[in-house]
């Protein structure tokens, strides 16, 4: 049996938390969650997680400014991550690359759509 | 006989005390060497810390089992009942309390710990022969546990019942929360999908385009094995009922799907959820094709204009969320159908409007026969060259039609002079393109069509008129329309001259590209070539001609 991988989920919304986490804990994942960015930013250095989706909106730390940071610290450098943002919000193209990020989703998402999102990125990093 | 690992059977204790709770519980007790159990109402114990330690495991728990007496005294426990400790059993001390709810005791609530006075005795000697341990052993298990007494257990049995009580109530609260995530994920399922569809609602896209795409995404969220659509009567909306999917249906079953589905839908307008198909009365003729079926109507005021059905839902039936899902499409669907009917008679009558307007600027100029038609007609064949967006295409063929519009404005002596015009009657024909934009000015559906209108007798070397302009800073459509005026005015016959032949009239625009015309646009015109303008020339001749005669036929009936 392959290795249960680890996602961490980081929104200031717990309702969205709590959808994401458990679509993914259905679909076999460790989840770990923070309600803002600086939270994440400790849990991904501490947990070394598989892969980070965050939103764009948080308090104390942005979702970009957390991919950014994640992406200098070379113990992080390589998490994928995937961001949630608000529908019509477009991200500079040289922002995502930049910071790392992998893929981005508009909310209201559609989970099913999230968890193939993920098993992409993860299949997409492992290969 | 004896059993380790206690977790007996029998549904509603496990129902009321969820594994996970209970393990979560006697981990946290281990650590102070006492064994959680628990007893049914009537005393015989159903749940024991399997992993309490060999002396809990072996020797306390079922001992507990096996102790008739002990069982009796804790059935007669009422609702009211403080903490009882029982210190006379051989070797072990167990205190109990009656976890209570609703002054109903639904279960008791026990610890097991090792007595501070633990000794081989007599009485506990018997207890090892009936459990076939070995005395020394169970002294030395004894021994690495903590002592207890009455009333330490006794206080930690009372805490125990209500960390029961918090951890059941999170326990209970967890399944809740994540109920409502669950709900909350087809919210957004459904959300998600609905801006998707609604996204692609543009009404002039083609209808039978629209309802692939909305039955595709269908098709992917709900994880059926066929969406399909049915619209009816005709129009812009009309779509063949058709079915998406992995599901095969005979075109003729279709058909009698789609008539049967709109009959009962639009009886019930309400949705139509059959996931027993062979045994239903109405569908038992389609389960060679399908299993279950759930049909929406495609309702807009109270009207039924079509429905949209899925067929065979993977792994289960259809339930009230499909339905619900299937729904807000089918409502979405529904105003794209209504708004593309809508557009479809707007748009009929303000192109009826524009070709009125042109023949009765055609019929003030008899000259010039059918030339706003032709006009329009090669304007669109550049546009469309020019690789211009639809919309733009459309635009254009619109202010082919009207350039000459402001033509109603000059006088017809004018307008059908055929000798040279005196400076006087020129100034009153070089009017006509302002006219024709203040006529339109005043309707703000036809205002986008002014610069074609206004500017298509201006030249890129800035001698044209009304403006002047010059190059580029002519607008597009003025250019284009400029081109396929001059190419159709000197090719078209007229009642005092014969046209020019097709490539006399492309080397004269050849000649003119970079004075008079857009070189750029002029390169791209005459790439087309004689030999098609011809054939595109007489194609629309004929039609003409048809359109012509029917309407003498209509006239003379």
């Amino acid at each position: 049996m392959a290795e249960q991988k680890t996602i961490l989920v980081a929104d200031d919304e717990s309702h969205i938390l709590n959808v994401v986490s458990l679509k993914l804990r259905n679909a076999g994942y460790r989840v770990i969650t923070a309600s803002d960015g600086q939270e994440a930013l400790d849990l991904a250095v501490q947990e070394k997680p598989d892969l980070v989706i965050t939103d764009y909106h948080m308090p104390r730390l942005s979702g970009i400014e957390l991919c950014r940071r994640l992406k200098q610290d070379a113990q992080t450098r390589g998490i994928p991550a995937i961001m949630l943002t608000a529908r019509g919000y477009h991200l500079d193209e040289q922002d995502t690359i930049d910071s790392g990020i992998l893929q981005m989703l508009s909310k209201p998402f559609s989970p099913r759509h999230l968890l193939v999102t993920v098993n992409q990125v993860l299949e997409r990093v492992a290969a | 006989m004896t059993q380790t690992g206690t977790k007996l059977d029998g549904p509603p204790e496990t129902e009321m005390f969820p594994a996970a709770v209970l393990e979560k519980l006697a981990g946290r007790l281990r650590p102070t060497g006492v064994c959680l159990a628990l007893m049914r109402p009537d005393g015989t114990l159903f749940y024991a810390d399997p992993v309490a330690g060999a002396f809990f495991t072996r020797f306390a728990v079922p001992a507990v089992q096996q102790n008739a007496v002990l069982t009796e005294k804790l059935r007669r426990l009422n609702a009211g009942a403080p903490v009882v400790a029982f210190d006379s059993l051989p070797g072990i001390l167990l205190a109990a309390a009656p976890f209570v709810q609703r002054k109903q005791v639904l279960a008791i609530a026990a610890l097991l710990a090792r007595p501070g006075n633990f000794r081989l005795g007599e009485d506990v000697l018997q207890v090892c022969g009936r459990l076939a341990l070995d005395a020394q052993w169970l002294q030395h298990q004894a021994e690495s546990l903590a002592p207890y007494t009455r009333e330490t257990l006794s206080r930690q049995t009372a805490l125990l019942a209500g960390m029961l009580q918090d951890q059941l109530k999170l326990a209970g609260m967890e399944a809740e929360l994540n109920g409502m995530s669950e709900q909350l994920a087809n919210s957004y399922e459904e959300l998600s999908l609905i801006y998707q569809i609604s996204g692609g609602m543009r009404v002039n896209r083609r209808a039978s385009e629209f309802f692939r795409q909305a039955c595709n995404d269908v098709l992917e969220v709900l994880n059926v094995r066929g969406v399909g659509v049915v619209v009816q009567g005709d129009g812009p909306s009309r779509v063949d009922p058709v079915v998406y999917g992995s599901v095969t249906i005979p075109d003729g079953l279709l058909r009698k799907l789609a008539d049967q589905l709109l009959a009962i839908l639009s009886a019930r307008k309400a949705p139509l959820l059959a996931n027993d198909l062979a045994a239903d009365p109405d569908f038992s003729w389609l389960s060679g094709c399908a299993g279950r079926l759930l049909a929406v109507p495609l309702l807009r005021q109270d009207q039924v204009l079509g429905c949209m059905f899925v067929l065979d839902k993977q792994s289960s039936d259809f339930d009230s969320v499909d339905s619900k899902l299937l729904h807000s499409i089918a409502n979405e669907s529904a105003i794209y159908v209504e708004n593309a009917v809508l557009f479809a008679d707007v748009h009929g009558l303000m192109m009826g409007l524009l070709h009125s307007l042109t023949s009765a600027v055609d019929a003030k100029d008899a000259y010039t026969c059918g030339h706003s038609e032709r006009v329009a007609l090669l304007s669109r064949h550049l546009a469309q060259q020019l690789n211009l967006p639809d919309a733009e295409v459309e635009q254009v063929y619109m202010a082919g039609l009207l350039h000459d519009l402001g033509k109603i404005g000059v006088p017809e002596t004018v307008l059908q002079k055929t000798g040279r015009l005196t400076p006087e009657e020129f100034e009153q024909m070089r009017k006509h393109p302002q006219i024709g934009a203040r006529i339109l000015a005043d309707v703000k559906q036809v205002r986008p069509l002014i610069p074609g209108v206004l500017h298509h007798h201006e030249r890129y070397d800035g001698k044209g008129y009304p403006s002047g302009l010059s190059g580029t800073n002519i607008p597009q459509m003025g250019r284009i329309i400029c081109l396929a005026d001059c190419f159709d005015a000197m090719t078209s016959n007229r009642t005092y001259r014969k046209g020019l032949p097709l490539e006399v009239a492309l080397a004269e625009i050849r000649r003119c590209a970079g004075t008079q015309f857009d070189p750029a646009m002029a390169e791209i015109f005459l790439r087309t070539g004689a030999d098609r303008f011809r054939e595109l020339l007489r194609n629309h001749a004929e039609k003409s001609k048809q359109l012509l005669e029917l309407q003498e036929t209509l006239r003379t009936a």
